[in-house]
């Protein structure tokens, strides 16, 4: 004989506890099985075929492994992969070098003003890239942009003229039209909106050291250098680890910033052709969105690499945790 | 504190000269820092100055740096070229509407995984830290083929629906409520009679505002600015958001660079304000996030 | 009886109103401003139709059209093409044939300067489209230039070696050629073009890009960088129009529209210096033009066509956009408009529509290619590898010909 029912109230309620995590879960995870896995595993099986949108989604081609191996041989691929690890490089190791010592000075050294100035720094990686973008394009006129005006003048000064001794020919420098300077150009934009981040997330490492660590050494007669070396560096370790795993995947996908400084190009002989925006044209000016996709799986392999490398070498240090 | 007898005077003097030099690193420091970020807050700056000058003068040599007088000539000018308040309107709708539906469906999520123990749970959790790490870039093309498939391509819905379920969010919301809400304070409110949901609402919403308010800011940011996803959807100059419609403005062929400062600057202006106000709020809720991640 | 008029008023009314056909077209800059301007006048003949203007620029506009045809909706009923676009969509599909019933543009072909139509046809005769304007390429000059040298522009625009002497001249002054030397290798591309062949290729599709031709061009753009001839700098830079507005430069190539442009904001203080002239070697090209089609998802192609008619083949319109926008007819009838007979004051007087009416009808018929757009970047991306970086002429065009020959190995 079976059990006698239990009121339907009881019922209920053992339903919505034990379901409860599913239906809070599931809103989120059905949105993300359409927005984020579908679209991955389609740009899987897309990589494989030769599709022209235009043509409608009948007409795609299977082509086996075709895409990648005309990527792999397309002078074009190679110099945007080069473009964007020079711009990457470029740009990101700066971030870094020059954020750690602003941190420290910041948290170590001047107390009163550490929040203004930090929401300064900051303030470049909250402003759209476009925006950004749009304002460095004055910025870099060749003529009458405001740093080439500034060169001018320091080329002149007696004080500083010694330091532009090697360039002076190619004055005013042409940043955006000549392909010599359209990476550097972009870096600099690169640099200038992100060290901030950088800056953030270091203060944010350093404060948790303890003070004890530093007095302890500087009773030890340790000065400051050597404070910075040998407790700050290490302790800062894990920290620069993740800014730097950061910098890697977001740098090595940079579109919006030479995209609108290029004007969509990739500027003169494709200097500033990076991969994801190599990507977008393929995709959607050329229509060839199986080479496209192609693509973008093989700048997640090189993103993958490059982060495993990363990992490796930085990689126990980074994942180790502080007492 | 024991006074110090000084053993001779030359310690006397380097303990002067010490203190005099750490004065004056510190003084140094300080410029230093200041510098910097003035270099750094110029370009903001020379934005502001440009968007009140017209073309020739922003093109000229030496540059202006004070404030001119063509404000209100750029002002229409912007209008006739492009519809800017109802780009604006565009990007104020997309950026509320993605915010309160993401902190929506991330907390509750993220309630789930972090409060409850259910089958398979391990496994998507750990799916969802994967995804992570592919580059946003993998999806623009299947993105854009969705939007398409669902009849929404140059519609609002296309640019605040895909993200509400953001991995980074969902992943922020979790490890802040694992570590701010108690088993202790759920069952109590279940012996109550609270339903989960109701235990949701009342109890871990009002709990983890905080982190709330940090993914709400990244969200609206992250929105207002976004340009990628809005290019490869939007196709009509009145649904465009201000990314896209400040575009327009610069590839125009007979540019006047005095409205372009003037749209660029009234775009950034709003994200400013808020900054302005929410500075440590955007910092802290950064670092934390960083910290505990 | 009379309740029974009211209503049968209030019906027929209420069916006319919905019978207004809704009809949207979508354009690029600045083609809308011509467009608004005329509606009044389309509404007058069609007073059933109303008529949305979409506007982008020019390249989304383009993109936003890709997109729309693979999609199958988003376009509007009528849109613009512009040249550069139109082998694309030609070749893609995805446009009404206009030479079909109930269009029958057949009986339009003899309006039309011939190589514009031909552009808008495909290798099997279907018409997608209808030119409504064109650009016929012509050369600008400074005429103070010219007089400090004491040249005669007959003389130098006889062959390109004279073109270059004059350029030599022209240095020796302190005033360069032309902005870019990269122009002129587009322009020499652009002629002599065997028939049935295009630009950057073949009858059979193959590319051209490493052909006699196109190291001619070359050779001939290298020799002006080289001998310092040309000033660097790139069209649409802001070092551009500085160039025109100070006079440093003492010719350019470019369509007609150019003068337009520069009256109006580009260097309008310059007012009477210039002159208008063949290109040099007798090149006749075309360097711009748009057409309208009416894509086939549209769901009032009927209604369509009425627009596009009128856009394209009525006088009155296309003059008046010749007015407004500067876009040059398309039409040669138009041609015997006094308006073409008017001298051009910033021309100094020069009666230039007629020598732009002259050349847009020898202009000979190219065929395009829906990789046209692609192979035009490769090739300035050549240009700037020779002229910039130093390359040799063979070897950037051999490797230009290769990527080209990549990219469209399907």
């Amino acid at each position: 004989m079976s059990s006698p029912q239990l009121p339907l109230s009881v019922r209920l309620d053992r339903f919505q506890r034990r379901f409860a995590p599913y239906l809070f879960v599931s809103p989120f995870f059905i949105l993300f099985a359409i927005f984020g896995l579908f679209p991955t595993l389609f740009s899987i099986y897309l990589s494989f075929q030769a599709w022209n949108p235009v043509q409608g989604l009948g007409t795609m081609r299977f082509v086996g492994v075709e895409n990648f191996a005309f990527l792999l041989e397309d002078p074009w691929f190679w110099q945007a992969l080069g473009n964007t690890f020079w711009i990457a490089v470029v740009s990101g190791l700066p971030q870094h070098l020059v954020a750690i010592p602003l941190a420290f000075a910041l948290v170590m050294g001047v107390r009163s003003l550490r929040h203004p100035l930090t929401a300064a720094y900051f303030l470049p990686f909250i402003t759209s890239a476009v925006a950004v973008s749009i304002v460095f394009i004055t910025i870099f006129g060749t003529h009458f942009g405001v740093l080439n005006q500034l060169i001018g003048v320091l080329a002149n000064w007696p004080l500083t003229a010694w330091l532009f001794e090697g360039i002076r020919d190619q004055l005013p420098i042409n940043w955006l039209g000549r392909a010599p300077y359209i990476k550097p150009a972009i870096s600099i934009l690169v640099f200038w909106q992100f060290f901030g981040f950088n800056v953030v997330l270091y203060s944010a490492a350093l404060m948790t050291i303890p003070r004890e660590y530093y007095e302890a050494a500087a009773v030890d007669g340790a000065n400051l250098p050597q404070r910075f070396f040998y407790i700050t560096l290490p302790l800062l370790r894990p920290m620069i680890f993740f800014a730097v795993t950061l910098t890697i995947i977001g740098n090595l996908q940079l579109f919006d910033q030479p995209f609108l400084l290029t004007g969509g190009t990739g500027g003169s002989g494709q200097a500033g052709l990076t991969v994801a925006m190599y990507l977008y044209r393929t995709g959607f000016e050329w229509l060839d969105m199986g080479t496209a996709a192609a693509m973008s799986w093989l700048l997640f392999l090189v993103i993958g690499t490059a982060t495993f490398i990363h990992f490796k070498f930085f990689g126990r240090g980074g994942l180790e945790t502080r007492e | 504190m024991q006074a110090t007898i000084p053993a001779s005077t030359t310690e006397v003097r380097s303990k002067r000269q010490s203190r005099f030099n750490g004065r004056l690193t510190k003084g140094l420091l300080y410029l230093l820092l200041i510098a910097v970020a003035l270099v750094t807050l110029f370009p903001f700056y020379w934005m502001f100055v440009s968007a009140t000058h017209t073309q020739s003068d922003i093109f000229s040599a030496p540059p202006p740096l004070w404030l001119g007088d063509a404000l209100e000539r750029n002002y229409g000018s912007l209008l006739e070229r492009i519809p800017f308040w109802r780009n604006l309107w565009n990007s104020v709708y997309v950026a509320v509407i993605a915010t309160v539906t993401t902190l929506f469906f991330c907390s509750l999520g993220g309630f789930g995984f972090a409060m409850y123990q259910f089958r398979y749970k391990n496994l998507l959790f750990g799916l969802l830290v994967i995804t992570l790490m592919i580059p946003g870039l993998l999806n623009i093309i299947p993105y854009f083929l969705i939007i398409q498939f669902l009849g929404w391509l140059n519609q609002p819905i296309a640019l605040w629906f895909p993200g509400m379920a953001s991995a980074f969010g969902i992943f922020l919301m979790r490890q802040y409520i694992a570590s701010s809400i108690s088993r202790d304070l759920m069952d109590a409110a279940r012996i109550d009679g609270a339903t989960e949901f109701r235990i949701y609402r009342s109890i871990v919403v009002p709990l983890i505002k905080p982190a709330l308010g940090t993914l709400g800011l990244l969200t609206f940011i992250g929105s207002w600015n976004s340009f990628m996803g809005p290019l490869v959807v939007l196709r009509s100059r009145e649904a465009f958001t201000l990314p896209l419609a400040l575009r327009t403005l610069e590839g125009q062929i007979q540019a006047d660079w005095g409205a372009i400062m003037l749209g660029t600057a009234l775009a950034v202006l709003p994200l400013l304000i808020i900054f302005v106000f929410a500075s440590r709020q955007v910092i802290e809720g950064l670092t934390a996030g960083s910290i505990k991640g | 009886m009379k309740k029974l008029l009211v209503v049968t008023l209030l019906l027929v009314m209420g069916l006319a109103w919905a019978q207004t056909t809704k009809l949207s077209i979508g354009v690029f800059e600045p083609l809308n401003e011509h467009v608004v301007r005329v509606l009044p006048k389309f509404n007058e003949l069609h007073p059933d139709i109303e008529v949305e203007v979409r506007t982008l620029g020019f390249m989304d506009h383009h993109n936003a059209l890709v997109t729309a045809l693979a999609v199958g909706s988003g376009a509007a009923d009528v849109v613009a093409i512009e040249i550069g676009f139109i082998a694309r969509f030609v070749a893609e599909g995805g446009l009404v044939d206009l030479a079909q019933p109930p269009f029958n543009a057949g009986q339009f072909e003899e309006l039309f300067v011939e190589y514009a139509w031909l552009q808008s046809r495909t290798a099997d005769g279907r018409q997608v489209a209808l030119p409504t304007d064109i650009a016929p390429g012509v050369m600008y000059f400074r005429r103070d230039h010219l007089a400090t040298v004491g040249a005669d522009i007959n003389q130098i625009i006889s062959s390109w070696d004279s073109y270059l002497e004059y350029g030599r001249q022209l240095r020796e002054h302190g005033v360069f050629l032309i902005a870019d030397a990269a122009s002129v290798a587009s322009a020499i591309i652009r002629s002599d073009i065997p028939v049935g062949e295009g630009i950057y290729f073949g009858a059979d599709g193959r590319p051209l890009l490493n052909s006699e031709r196109f190291i001619q061009a070359a050779t001939i753009a290298q020799r002006i960088r080289q001998e310092g001839l040309d000033a660097q700098i790139g069209a649409w830079s802001s070092e551009w129009f500085e160039a025109f507005r100070r006079g440093t430069v003492a010719t350019e190539l470019s369509g007609a529209w150019l003068a337009g442009h520069l009256e109006t904001w580009m260097a309008p203080e310059t007012a009477g210096l210039w002159g208008a002239s063949e290109m040099p070697g007798g090149v006749l090209v075309s360097w711009g033009g748009s057409f309208y089609g009416i894509p086939t998802q549209s769901q009032q192609q009927e209604a369509a066509w009425k627009l596009v008619q009128f856009l394209t083949t009525n006088p009155e319109v296309q003059l008046e956009a010749f007015r407004t926008i500067n876009a040059f007819p398309a039409m040669p009838v138009t041609y015997d408009d006094p308006m073409f007979e008017e001298p051009l004051a910033f021309l100094a007087g020069q009666q230039a529509r007629l020598l732009f009416a002259d050349i847009a009808e020898r202009i000979q018929g190219i065929a395009t290619h829906p990789g046209d757009m692609v192979a035009e970047e490769i090739f300035g991306s050549a240009m700037g590898q020779i002229l910039n970086e130093g390359v040799a002429v063979e070897t950037a065009l051999n490797e230009a010909q290769t990527l080209v020959e990549r990219r469209f190995r399907r």
